[in-house]
């Protein structure tokens, strides 16, 4: 039953052009563009390291931003809305296994999106790795963890679709060109820079910027701090306050 | 231990079982009682002590203007709302604290379910196949509801009766021995409406209970063998459409043509409300079809010809406008 309901849930998910454009190709092309202007050659600016090197960690980040802030929260206000969840409600799925299938196939969409950026980045501008494997899986888990549990407060809290939408695009566009995911921040000026402070993705895409360049995981308390209790308030948040119709 | 339950089980419901047997006596099973039923939005009584009991395979309609009261108790009645007083049981079952059993007996159509557009109807069918332990082939159900051409149409592309249509076949999946539908009807034009009819006519020959909500009183009256009126969540009437149009005591219409002034000569007709006429046309209001009667005596022993004498009943739509606002005086000519 869950897993047809996964699947299910998955073929729409696939079928909406915005998820797959800004999950899939949007990141792809920030790639292309950004590594067409600047090159990937290392450079003394940047610590000897080429600038898609730089910037491939902080596009993950993009991915993530879309299926966590975008996709995940508007299916389920719309579904809340258009009383899916309540007709399923009277059969035997429990509307929790919704939750957790859409948590499932936006978590697919963000693999897959992260799989074919590090594919082209690999091909085109043979993009290094410095940092470890695992510590760079975990600062990404928790950084998955922290937008997606953002995303069910969206969707749990809105009184309607509408609203959902409107604090979804509140959110999600800052963090997409103001966090560091998509511009780098150091071409930015200052007071952008204030108010990429006051965006939880700023700390995703440092965090996992570091990592991803060899940091420990130790080195950035404040992201781990800001990530962790993101998580801690949104799964509150939620569990609380959700609304199913 | 489990298999002679199992047993026990198969006995007391085959048809020679109890269940059988009770039936074969001519006792009629209540599959759904409600009594004594309330439900409160916060100040607000939505419902206020509704009773009523639904008998194994009859058609139940629960109508009443909008806000009355009727999908909230439908809701309940699903176990999809707590109730805030009274007592429901749906198959001998508590459906706030059973709503899990009886999914698989209960089918389920909601007024503002809107299905995802992006989804297919195979898709939808297969997903609602998948919940159940034994559920009906939805090829078939398609087949029925002439919906085989549209299986692999996306739900979107779909016309409003097409989706009425699904929404049935959705609730269906699973075999249920009660089927709910909550303005299955609303907003389709008449042709689309007809056809739900002889659908919701066809799942009642095969033994299914369907309690409905309508605001169509031609719909009420063609399918519906109980009717429950609600208004600002009380019932104000129940029982058969005739019995419900009787107690809302509205007079009989008999009108015909004469030649001549008759108004003296009929004004003492017994049981008779009042009467008018306008040229040739005469008009007489009354309580009793012998007034019919009367009539025809008084007109015959004056030897005054009369032509296209008619008789006019109320319908469903005047005893509801009469019940539910009893100052309105109904929309008769």
């Amino acid at each position: 039953m869950f897993k047809t309901l996964t699947t299910f849930e998955f073929k729409l998910h696939v079928r909406n052009f915005f998820t797959m454009f800004f999950a899939l190709a949007f990141p792809v092309m920030m790639l292309l563009l950004f590594g067409a202007m600047y090159g990937n050659e290392p450079s003394s600016l940047t610590g000897d390291r080429g600038t898609v090197d730089l910037m491939l960690p902080a596009y993950t980040c993009m991915i993530v931003a879309v299926t966590g802030l975008m996709s995940l929260p508007l299916t389920v206000a719309n579904y809340r809305e258009q009383k899916i969840l309540k007709r399923f409600m009277a059969t035997p799925i429990q509307p929790m296994q919704i939750l957790v299938s859409q948590v499932v196939v936006n978590s697919i969409t963000t693999v897959a999106g992260i799989g074919l950026l590090l594919v082209v980045a690999k091909l085109v501008y043979s993009v290094q790795f410095f940092g470890n494997v695992l510590t760079t899986l975990m600062a990404f888990l928790l950084v998955m963890i922290s937008m997606f549990s953002l995303g069910l407060v969206i969707a749990g809290v809105t009184p309607n679709a509408r609203a959902a939408t409107s604090l979804a695009f509140i959110l999600y566009f800052p963090m997409l060109f103001l966090s560091g995911a998509s511009i780098p921040l150091y071409i930015m000026p200052k007071g952008m820079i204030v108010i990429s402070k006051l965006l939880p993705l700023t700390y995703g895409v440092r965090l996992l910027s570091g990592v991803w360049l060899g940091d420990n995981l130790l080195d950035y308390g404040l992201e781990l701090a800001v990530l962790v209790g993101i998580t801690l308030v949104c799964v509150g948040l939620s569990t609380r306050f959700f609304k199913w119709e | 231990m489990f298999r002679k339950c199992y047993w026990i089980m198969l006995e007391i419901s085959s048809p020679r079982g109890i269940i059988g047997l009770l039936r074969q006596r001519g006792e009629e099973m209540d599959v759904i009682q409600v009594s004594g039923f309330s439900k409160n939005y916060g100040a607000l009584q939505a419902v206020k002590h509704v009773s009523f009991t639904v008998a194994e395979g009859s058609v139940f309609g629960i109508l009443g203007p909008n806000g009355a009261g009727k999908t909230t108790t439908m809701e309940c009645m699903i176990g999809l709302k707590n109730r805030t007083a009274g007592k429901i049981t749906v198959l001998g079952l508590d459906p706030e604290k059973h709503r899990h059993e009886l999914f698989s007996d209960v089918g389920v159509q909601l007024q503002e379910t809107v299905y995802q557009s992006a989804a297919k109807v195979f898709e939808l069918c297969q997903l609602f196949s998948s919940m159940y332990k034994k559920p009906l082939d939805y090829r078939n159900l398609l087949d029925r509801f002439d919906l085989a051409s549209k299986t692999k149409s996306s739900i979107g592309s779909l016309s409003g009766g097409q989706r009425q249509k699904l929404a049935i076949v959705l609730a269906l999946i699973a075999n249920p021995k009660i089927i709910f539908l909550d303005e299955l009807t609303t907003g389709l034009d008449p042709g689309a409406r007809r056809e739900i009819w002889t659908y919701i006519r066809r799942l009642q020959s095969e033994g299914r209970t369907i309690i409905m909500t309508t605001h169509y009183m031609e719909e009420a009256s063609l399918l519906c063998d109980q009717i429950c009126l609600i208004n600002q969540g009380e019932i104000v009437a129940r029982g058969t459409v005739d019995e419900v149009i009787t107690q809302a005591q509205i007079d009989l219409v008999i009108t015909f043509e004469t030649d001549g002034d008759v108004r003296s000569l009929l004004k003492d007709l017994p049981k008779m409300g009042h009467m008018k006429q306008e040229d040739s046309v005469v008009t007489i209001y009354t309580s009793s079809e012998e007034t019919l009667t009367d009539l025809i005596l008084k007109l015959s022993a004056a030897s005054i010809p009369y032509r296209k004498i008619k008789i006019t009943y109320p319908e469903l739509e005047e005893a509801f406008l009469k019940l539910v606002n009893p100052t309105m005086k109904g929309a008769v000519s």
